[in-house]
Order: C-alpha cells, then sequence, then structure tokens
C-alpha cells in the first residue's frame, strides 16, 4: 500500500483500531521540500510493510498529520514554508497529534540543533546524507518500539479495568495517598464506609484524617515505608456519625513511583452488631439456663415436700391416736387418783414425755407444709429486730452480747414475715444453743455484691453469681462452730447434735425450705476466727405480678395464683 | 337440768373410752361411743346426741362423711359436731378447738382441759 510521491493523499481522519490478531502496518508520513529527497526516502522504505504518505512542506504535513495520523513521521528541517522545528513544534502542541513520533532528516550535523529537535519531542535523529538502509533500520527500529508501547499501554489500561473492577468489588475501603499524603484514589466501598462521595475524600490531605490516630499511623507508613494496622477505629461520617473500622496502611513500596500510602479500611460495625447479638443471646442462655436450674431445685424440693408431706400425714395419724390416750389416760388418772410425792413426778415426766413427742410430730407436720407464701413487701431488718426481741431475755440470762451491723439501705421486696421470722429464730436460737453461756451474737445485713467465698452450695443451687447484687444477712456466733463431718448433713430433716429430746433436728431444714421458698440461699460455715456463720442471700428486686419473690418457677406462680 | 348427751366416733377404742372417761368424770355428760362409721349413724338416730365427736379420718367412712348424712335428717339437725383430727396442728387449732371453714376442728393429742373447755362453748355451757 503505497502513494506516488508528490500527490496529494486523502487518508480516513484516523487509522482504524487495531484488534488483536491482525496487525495494521505502521503509517509512516514522508516530509521534504525536495521531490528527490522525498524519493529517495520513499524508495529506502518501500516494499517494507508500512503505509507511505508524503507530504512536500511544513503545512502541508499538518494537514495531513491531522487528518491521516501517522505512526511516525520523518521531518525534514529547512523548508521554505515552515521548518522542521516549527511543525514538530505545533505537532506536539496539538493533543490530537502529539503521540505522532518524530525523526528529524536534515542535512544540519550540529549537535545543538540535535539538541533542539529532542527538546522538541522528537524521539530520533537521521544527518543527511543517510544511507537508505540506516533510514529504513532507525524507522524500523522506531516502529517497533512504538508498537510495544502500544501494547505496553494496552496491557496498562486492562491491568486498570481489572484493578477497578477488584476495587470497586471490594468489601473493604480503598484509599490511595500519594507521597504527599494527599488522596489520590477511592473506591466505592470506601465512600460509603466514609459517607462521603469520591469527589469529597479526594481533596483530602493527610492533615484532614481523623481521628489523630489514623493521621499518625498513615505519615508513619509514608516515612519508613512499613506496614502497619490498628485493629480498632473509630472513623467519623460525613453524616456526624462513626463507624468501626480495622485499619491496615500499606506502603507503595514500588521504587519507580513516588512511594505512597494505601489505606485498606474494613468496617466492623456488621461484625459488632453480631458480636452483639451473640452478646445478648450468651446473656439470654445464661439467665434462662440460671431460672431453669432454680426452677428446677424448686422441683425438686416441692417432689420432696410433697413425699414427706404425705409421710407426716401417715405418721402423724398414727402416732398422735397413741399420743392422745396416753394424754387423755394420764389426764383421767390425775383426776381421780390421789398420787404420793414421786408418782406426782413420774407423772409429770410422763406428761413431759408426751408433748416431746406430739413436738416431732409436729415439727414434722410443719416441715411438710412450708409451702404457701404469705408476700408483702417488708424490710428485712424489722423481721430482724422482731425476731430478736423474742429471744433477747434468754440471750440475756446466758450472758449473750448482741452487736447488729444492719444497712439502712436495704430495697424493701416481698417476704412472708411470719416464715421469715422463724427463720430467724431458728438460726438465733441455734447460734444461742451452741454457745451455751457467755459469747456474742453478731447479725449483720446490707445490699451488696456477693464474693466469690460467699456463695456456698446452696447458693449456688439458687443461681446466685458472684458479683451478683443480693440481700446479705450473717449471723455469726463464737461457738464452737460445726464438725466438718456434719456439714453436709446439717440441713438433713431430723439431724441434730443435741441431746435426745433437746431438738428435733427440723430447724435448719424448715428454714431451709422457707428461704428456697422466697427464691433465696442459706448456707452455714466456719468461721476462721471460730464459731459459726449463717449466711442468707435474697435477690433484692422488686418482684413482678406473676414473680411474687422474685425468681421464675412453676413453685412461686402456683403460690401466686393460690394467693390471689 | 338432765345431762348432755354426747356420741363419741373413733376407730380407736382407747381412744374413745379415754374420752369417755374424762367426759363422765365431771358428772355433766352421758356418753356413748361408737368405732364404725355405720354404728354412729345408726346410734346418732337412737341415742339423740347434743354434740357429736368426729374423727375426721376412719378406715370404713370418714368422720365428715357421717357429719354430712346426719345433717340431712331435719330431726336431728339440732347436734353440733366437733372433729378430732391428727393432721391438723396445734398451731393452726390455737388451744383447743378452732374454726375451719365453719367446722369445729381439735388437734390430737387433746387434754382435758382443752377438751372440756371445746365441749363446754359447744353445748353453750
Ligand atoms: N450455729 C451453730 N453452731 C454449731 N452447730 C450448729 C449451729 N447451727 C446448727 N448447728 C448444728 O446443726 C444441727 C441441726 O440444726 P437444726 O436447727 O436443724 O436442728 P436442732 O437445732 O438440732 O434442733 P431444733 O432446731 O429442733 O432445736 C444442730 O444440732 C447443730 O449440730
Ligand atoms: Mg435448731
Amino acid at each position: 500500500m503505497s502513494e506516488a510521491p508528490g500527490t496529494p493523499i486523502t487518508h480516513p481522519a484516523h487509522a482504524p483500531p487495531s484488534s488483536p490478531g491482525e496487525r495494521v502496518p505502521p503509517c509512516i508520513l514522508l516530509v521534504d521540500d525536495i521531490p528527490a529527497n522525498l524519493r529517495v526516502l520513499y524508495e529506502s522504505l518501500n516494499g517494507r510493510d508500512y503505509r507511505l504518505l508524503v507530504a512536500n512542506g511544513g503545512a502541508q504535513a499538518l494537514d495531513i498529520a491531522r487528518r491521516a495520523h501517522p505512526d511516525l513521521m520523518l521531518l525534514d528541517i529547512m523548508m521554505p514554508d515552515m521548518d522542521g522545528f516549527e511543525v514538530c513544534g505545533r505537532l506536539k502542541a496539538d493533543c490530537e497529534t502529539a503521540d505522532i513520533a518524530v525523526i528529524f532528516l536534515s542535512a544540519l550535523d550540529d549537535a545543538t540543533d540535535k539538541i533542539h529537535g529532542l527538546e522538541l519531542g522528537a524521539v530520533d535523529y537521521v544527518t543527511k546524507p543517510f544511507h537508505p538502509d540506516e533510514v529504513a533500520a532507525r524507522v524500523d527500529a522506531h516502529c517497533k518500539i512504538l508498537r510495544l508501547e502500544r501494547e505496553l499501554a494496552q496491557r496498562n489500561r486492562q491491568l486498570e479495568l481489572v484493578r477497578d473492577r477488584i476495587l470497586n468489588s471490594m468489601v473493604e475501603g480503598v484509599v490511595g495517598l500519594d507521597a504527599e499524603g494527599r488522596v489520590s484514589f477511592v473506591n466505592p466501598a470506601a465512600e460509603r464506609i466514609l459517607g462521603l462521595d469520591a469527589q469529597r475524600i479526594l481533596t483530602r490531605e493527610l492533615g484532614d484524617w481523623e481521628p489523630a490516630r489514623l493521621r499518625e499511623t498513615a505519615a508513619r507508613v509514608l516515612v519508613e515505608q512499613r506496614e502497619a494496622s490498628m485493629d480498632e477505629l473509630e472513623l467519623p461520617r460525613g453524616d456526624g456519625s462513626s463507624i468501626p473500622v480495622e485499619l491496615r496502611a500499606a506502603p507503595v513500596s514500588d521504587p519507580a513511583y513516588p512511594a505512597g500510602v494505601v489505606l485498606v479500611l474494613r468496617d466492623l460495625s456488621e461484625r459488632r452488631r453480631v458480636e452483639a447479638t451473640l452478646n445478648r443471646t450468651n446473656d439470654e442462655l445464661t439467665r434462662s439456663h440460671r431460672e431453669l436450674r432454680v426452677a428446677q431445685m424448686q422441683l425438686v424440693q416441692a417432689a420432696k415436700l410433697e413425699s414427706v408431706g404425705r409421710l407426716a400425714a401417715g405418721v402423724a395419724h398414727e402416732v398422735k391416736n397413741p399420743l392422745a390416750i396416753v394424754q387423755l389416760g394420764l389426764d383421767y388418772l390425775e383426776q381421780v387418783t390421789a398420787f404420793d410425792e414421786i408418782s406426782r413426778e413420774v407423772l409429770q415426766d410422763m406428761q413431759h414425755a408426751l408433748s416431746r413427742a406430739d413436738t416431732v410430730v409436729r415439727g414434722l407436720l410443719d416441715f411438710s407444709r412450708e409451702r404457701g407464701l404469705d408476700l408483702k413487701p417488708c424490710a428485712i431488718n424489722d423481721a430482724i429486730a422482731q425476731s430478736l426481741q423474742l429471744v433477747r431475755h434468754e440471750l440475756t440470762q446466758r450472758n449473750i452480747d448482741v452487736l447488729t451491723n444492719l444497712a439502712g439501705d436495704i430495697p424493701e421486696r416481698p417476704f412472708d414475715t411470719d416464715k421469715l421470722q422463724q427463720v430467724f429464730l431458728n438460726l438465733f436460737m441455734n447460734a444461742m444453743h451452741a454457745m451455751e453461756r457467755d459469747g456474742t451474737l453478731v447479725i449483720r445485713s446490707d445490699c451488696a455484691s456477693v464474693a466469690a467465698d460467699q456463695i456456698g452450695p446452696h447458693a449456688a443451687d439458687a443461681g446466685f453469681l458472684p458479683g451478683d447484687r443480693l440481700i446479705r444477712i450473717a449471723i455469726e456466733d463464737t461457738g464452737p462452730g460445726i464438725e466438718p463431718k456434719d456439714l453436709g448433713r446439717l440441713f438433713d430433716p431430723y439431724f441434730t447434735t443435741k441431746r435426745q429430746g433437746e431438738g428435733t433436728g427440723l430447724g435448719l431444714s424448715v428454714t431451709r425450705n422457707i428461704v428456697t421458698l422466697h427464691a433465696g440461699s442459706i448456707d452455714l460455715a466456719n468461721l476462721p476466727q471460730g464459731g459459726a456463720r449463717a449466711l442468707l442471700l435474697f435477690q433484692p428486686q422488686a418482684a413482678s405480678a406473676d414473680n411474687p419473690a422474685g425468681a421464675a418457677s412453676p413453685l412461686f406462680r402456683n403460690t401466686a395464683r393460690r394467693q390471689a | 337440768m338432765s345431762k348432755k348427751k354426747i356420741l363419741l366416733v373413733d376407730d380407736e377404742p382407747a381412744l374413745t373410752r379415754m374420752l369417755r372417761l374424762n367426759l363422765e368424770q365431771t358428772g355433766r355428760y352421758e356418753v356413748r361411743e361408737e368405732n364404725r362409721g355405720a354404728d354412729a349413724l345408726r346410734a346418732a338416730r337412737e341415742f339423740r346426741p347434743d354434740l357429736i365427736f368426729l374423727d375426721v379420718m376412719m378406715p370404713d367412712m370418714g368422720g365428715d362423711e357421717i357429719a354430712e348424712q346426719l345433717k340431712q335428717d331435719p330431726e336431728l339437725s339440732k347436734i353440733k359436731y366437733a372433729f378430732l383430727t391428727a393432721i391438723v396442728t396445734k398451731r393452726e387449732t390455737g388451744a383447743g378447738a378452732a374454726q375451719i371453714s365453719g367446722e369445729i376442728f381439735i388437734a390430737k393429742p387433746v387434754k382435758r382441759d382443752e377438751l372440756l373447755a371445746a365441749v363446754q362453748e359447744l353445748l353453750g355451757e
């Protein structure tokens, strides 16, 4: 494909875009005002794989260049209408033609001219008279360079496309900072995370970033060119809110580029939400597990009570008739017989034995009946004081001092006051019996968070955990304490270390039943300084309508209904 | 004034006997014992007591059932009833007798003094 030299050439304004596979031959425009020179040039390149165009002056060269857009121009310098330097200058000034490669041809063999030409953007220089082969070789070389450059540009474009696609589809926000810390690029995720559009982000300087930690990290990475990351960062957003992110700042360490930093922002709010939900679910699980355990304990307790209740009724029936017979028999004999002194004492002893037996059976019945509660909001300190009043006299007689330390800020909550008094009475009596004579009874109450070592076995069964804020009542004595072997059995019905007839062994089991019905706990332990301590724990919160004692359990619901 | 009549019903003969001896010993009451529910019904009609002591739990017929049947009879409407029970505790009845849902209950074991006080109260003496 060639044109005869000298003839005006018309061409399509632009070469068709090259498609991969089919290679369009490079288009070369030969420019010289001397037809002979044009011919020589033409001859030296003709027959090779080029499309050749010719122009016989500067103006024509510019015209053809604009319309045909050749890849390379062999440009004579000395031309009458417009010299080559000017042609080259105009070409480079017009962005349509700026990428056309220029090789100057001139008789001038002057280094300053060559430099001038190269400064104007030419790629090479051939001195006349030239050897056709040299011209061909240089054109070949430059065409190859041009082709490679184009391919490179194409690759680059493709790479950029891929990069953009990756950046656009990334969940992480990516922000590029140049060596000065100015934002050079931004992906859509970064726009979303920052709540700003790219335009706004692109105007940012390093100093605009908040918080300071982020700014400092980015600056450090810029200087040190070492990657850094931050686990948790609250990033302010465009709308005034903030967003938790994880940040990675990586240096752009290609030596060919001015060093910059890439910031990768990972949105943690979803993770936070999931974590929060998980935590909440976990809390709910823990709570319902706790409630379940309490409910289960109370069911077990209820079942025990029921079987004990049946047993108690049977025993009472079997035992009380004989007791009644003996009682009425003795009463009758006392009426109708004149006894001497000794017989009278015998009768007295028999009467006492009878009432002891009756007490045991009655205790059993009492024990099996502690089911319903009459709940009213009550200040626990009042119940303590009233119970204490009942044993005051005996304490004084036994020379036992009483120390009380009752906190004034304990919230009222529903209690069965009578039953609560029974509890305190039992505990005071036990302490008193343990000390016998001379000692100190210490009674403390408050509402505070319990320590781990205050959670006894019963407290654990009640679902109390260290750190729970609970009503605490401690009753301490200076008695001998509890034999370690007995510790596990104190609350068993009928367990007593007292002499025959002096204790039923039901005091603590009744006490525990009552406390359990109030969703509380009672544990007994020895004190390091000697003596024993009973520790009662209750939940302080006001109870709801269907949950009178402050715990969710079937037992309590029944109780509430019964009383409604 | 003729003696007031008291019928004692309990499946335990020794108990009715002890109750009877104590009541008779005062010289104020005419007392009869029965130890089976069916006999008690018959005795109530023949003997026409002013007051009947009934054991709540008996093998053949409970005291409450006996009272229920007797109350149906208009001729026996004046009879007063008291229930003896082993499973009501003293705390619930207090000393002596107690009213539980309109009925008089006396907890076993009953002492002579408590027994006499309850009888006097029931008979309006
Ligand atoms: N403060 C204490 N110090 C030492 N031992 C105690 C104390 N409290 C209770 N115990 C022991 O626990 C046992 C059981 O107590 P519980 O109150 O159940 O029955 P009890 O006191 O023996 O009989 P009751 O209560 O009928 O008088 C006691 O016999 C005693 O051995
Ligand atoms: Mg006790």
